[in-house]
């Protein structure tokens, strides 16, 4: 029954994100488009993210943390920041209102995140005989860069589009933003470096991107209350 | 107006770039190899041959069932659709013969040999190594042949070694039968897939004799005139399984002891002073386990008058093992001057050497077609010959022909050299006329010394290449090695090829890949599936009642009942 378990991790993978469009009132006023270009914006950025890598980084033969390396990367990947930027900002929408539109970018650059980096592994992987817990764990790991891209784009919202921000709450967003931003960074990290295991990343990366999006939320509430 | 202008050209590279992606995702999944097996083993299977049309051995090559292992054999369980993995070194005799006998439905059968009967183990040992337990494995192996060849088994039948892998896969599958459930669909477990095509019989197999020549020194009338001596041996073997029938014992010493012969006499018959006024003929015959087939159509091949010239025949059975004795087997009573002659020779020879040569008589039965020893080919052309081998009794039909247990091993040299010097030496001294003197022809430390490592070099290769008739090709690298080296040590080597007789059909696929799956069963799919689905409603809800209130998701399950209330 393999064909089964592949439909169960791809529910597990991307069920959320058609679920997130239709429970919110994403629906509603009909977001799609901008998901759609938020996730156009991630494929290219993907694509400039895999030029620079390709160009400056030399691959190490073994599996060790080599900090220079991860130190680059951590540069690199924040080109998925300047991409996130352009989203937010340039890409002109229809008048939607802040709320919805940081919501309707982080669902694009999440869905386009997982399709591009698990749809792949999962068609060829999971429809073999053989069982492992490997997909279960990367549809888990889907749902949690899920909830960490709607939290950046959050910030990236605070950050960049609301202009009367408290300023006491200023450095905690953009301490906030550095967090969530280099996320990938930490989690290679601690797969390489201290060579945990793909269980102990995964509850790691749901556990952080819960906490990240509650302060995130709280964030985004604080700010909201001068303007009302 | 601005707006649209704007996301009109950013639409128009969406398309390239979305089917740019899609056909590279396609590339990307044709050309990974989907092998994603916990192992992935070599097997061999069991032989498959029809004689005169009744079917034997394993009729099935393809296997995709459940494993499981010995423990549920003593259960009354359905094994129909169950691979059993057995390991040689704790079989059952009993449970495989009544599975057999009683034609049990079976879904398959792995037999796994312990490790050092691989052919990939180079860790050969000089001298024959004797543990308890390695014989008793061999007697087991033995046995297990022979109910194994002269079987109709209906399912697949393969053998394996016990590497780390198969190991704990076998511990595994013993662990979960211990809970007495069998491993099907529904409960997970492990699979074992084998994909071979049907097998399909094997059209015109040849067999290949390669002869070679030495000519005797030739007095006033050609060499045609001198008679001649025939050295020969049996090079093909058969087995349970003919990927893994080396054979070492059984026809691989005698091919070693022809060769070692051959490049004694030939240093010999390279001087003309020391040349003998015999002429040698050495013959490499297949065909052997076959009733020497091979042997009689090249007997046949050979001009009548030319057969009517060869004074005696001699062939070499097995002689790897480290006993001290050695029987001579002939067709012609004992009582029989000649046979008196050579026998005496042999004898005097044996006992310089400390060995035991004993005679022993069996008459051929011309209507039989059972032959067991290689010399009654000849005797049944009128040419004396005797078989000179360390088996006191004749075989069956296809007994001690070189099977699983024959290995490398089992092998001891040093009962090669010595019984090549017994042949070699007697028939110097018949060929120079020196018959009853103590003189040593091919002493040791001389030139003329029987070579060891030449024998070990031959006897490590022979040992390492399975050699069944019918799987052999014409120009397999085995008979052009073999003719080659005869061509380095006589003077005119020939090929013989012949066709198989029409008795023996045999059928192709001798060796696959095992795959070893770990499959889950359908319960945990379904669980999971109930699982993942509460999941995302749990999710839709909370979302729904976080972002639009609870209201929104109660009027999401009443909005039916308002319409009605509204139209009516």
């Amino acid at each position: 029954m393999t064909l089964f378990h592949f439909f169960n991790c791809a529910i597990l993978t991307f069920g959320p994100h058609a679920v997130y469009y239709s429970a919110t009132p994403l629906s509603e006023y009909d977001t799609l488009g901008t998901s759609i270009k938020a996730a156009v914006v991630y494929l290219i950025t993907a694509l400039v993210k895999l030029v620079c890598l390709a160009t400056f980084l030399n691959v190490s033969e073994t599996d060790s943390f080599d900090p220079y390396q991860e130190l680059l990367k951590a540069l690199i990947g924040f080109i998925d920041v300047a991409g996130l930027y352009f989203a937010l900002t340039q890409l002109t929408h229809r008048n939607i209102s802040q709320c919805h539109k940081f919501q309707a970018v982080g669902l694009g650059w999440a869905f386009a995140d997982s399709v591009l980096h698990r749809l792949a592994p999962l068609w060829v992987g999971a429809r073999g005989l053989e069982f492992t817990w490997d997909y279960i764990f990367q549809g888990l790991e889907a749902n949690a860069n899920l909830v960490l891209s709607l939290s950046l784009a959050a910030l990236g919202s605070l950050m960049w589009l609301r202009k009367n921000k408290p300023k006491t709450l200023i450095p905690i967003i953009y301490a906030c933003a550095g967090i969530v931003a280099t996320m990938p960074s930490i989690t290679s990290y601690l797969r390489q470096g201290l060579g945990w295991h793909l269980p102990k990343i995964v509850g790691f990366e749901l556990f952080t991107s819960l906490g990240m999006a509650f302060i995130s939320w709280q964030l985004f509430a604080a700010c909201q209350r001068p303007s009302n | 107006m601005g707006n649209l202008q704007k996301s009109e050209p950013s639409l128009g590279f969406v398309i390239p770039v979305y089917s740019s992606v899609i056909t590279l995702l396609i590339i990307v999944m044709t050309c990974v190899e989907l092998c994603d097996a916990v192992t992935v083993v070599d097997v061999y299977r069991l032989v498959q041959y029809d004689v005169g049309g009744m079917p034997f051995g394993s009729r099935l090559a393809a296997l995709n069932h459940h494993a499981g292992s010995a423990v549920l054999s003593s259960g009354a369980a359905d094994l129909s659709r169950t691979v059993l993995i057995l390991p040689v070194r704790e079989l059952n005799l009993t449970f495989i013969r009544e599975s057999i006998g009683w034609r049990k439905p079976l879904g398959g059968l792995l037999l796994l040999l312990p490790l050092d009967f691989s052919p990939q183990d180079t860790e050969n040992i000089g001298e024959a190594d004797h543990s308890s337990a390695k014989q008793l494995v061999k007697e087991v192996l033995v046995e297990l042949e022979q109910l194994l060849i002269h079987a109709n088994i209906p399912y697949p039948v393969y053998f394996g070694f016990e590497d780390d892998d198969v190991n704990s896969v076998l511990a595994d599958v013993k662990r979960n039968d211990a809970t007495g459930q069998l491993a099907t669909a529904t409960t997970g477990g492990y699979k074992l897939v084998v994909a071979a095509p049907e097998p399909k019989k094997i059209a015109s197999p040849t067999i290949s004799n390669t002869q070679g020549w030495l000519p005797g020194l030739k007095a006033d009338g050609g060499s045609n005139q001198l008679p001649t001596i025939a050295i020969v041996a049996s090079y093909d073997t058969f087995g349970a399984a003919p990927a893994l029938s080396v054979g070492s014992d059984s026809s691989g010493s005698g091919v070693v002891a022809v060769l070692e012969i051959a490049r004694l006499f030939s240093i010999l018959y390279s001087n003309p002073k020391t040349r003998g006024r015999y002429n040698l003929l050495f013959g490499m015959t297949s065909g052997g386990p076959y009733n020497y087939n091979g042997t009689q159509k090249w007997l046949h091949s050979l001009d009548q008058r030319f057969r009517e010239t060869i004074d005696y025949a001699v062939c070499l059975n097995s002689i790897g093992s480290s006993s001290n004795e050695l029987w001579m087997h002939v067709s012609k009573p004992p009582e029989n001057a000649y046979i008196k002659q050579i026998f005496e020779g042999f004898s005097n020879v044996a006992e310089e050497l400390g060995l035991k040569v004993g005679l022993k008589h069996k008459k051929i039965n011309i209507s039989n077609p059972r032959v067991a020893w290689e010399h009654e080919q000849f005797s049944r052309l009128r040419v004396t010959a005797l078989t000179v081998s360390e088996l006191s009794v004749a075989p069956e039909l296809l007994e001690s022909t070189g099977g699983l247990s024959d290995k490398r091993q089992f092998v001891d040299e040093a009962s090669i050299s010595r019984s090549v010097k017994l042949v070699a030496e007697s028939l110097a001294r018949h060929i120079y006329g020196l018959e009853g003197k103590t003189i040593d022809i091919f002493a040791d430390n001389s030139s003329l010394a029987v070579n060891p490592s030449y024998i070990r070099s031959w006897l490590d290769l022979l040992s390492a290449t399975p050699r069944v008739a019918p799987f052999l090709s014409k120009n397999d690298p085995l008979i052009m090695a073999l003719k080659k080296e005869l061509t380095d040590h006589t003077v005119e080597v020939n090929v013989q090829q012949e066709v198989l007789d029409g008795i023996f059909t045999f059928y192709d696929s001798t060796s696959s890949r095992l795959h070893i799956y770990q499959v889950a069963s359908v319960t945990f799919d379904l669980l999971l599936l109930l699982g993942l689905g509460s999941y995302l409603i749990v999710l839709f809800s909370f979302l729904v009642i976080t972002t639009r209130g609870l209201d929104d998701l109660i009027s999401l399950f009443r909005r039916p009942p308002s319409r009605k209330m509204k139209t009516a």
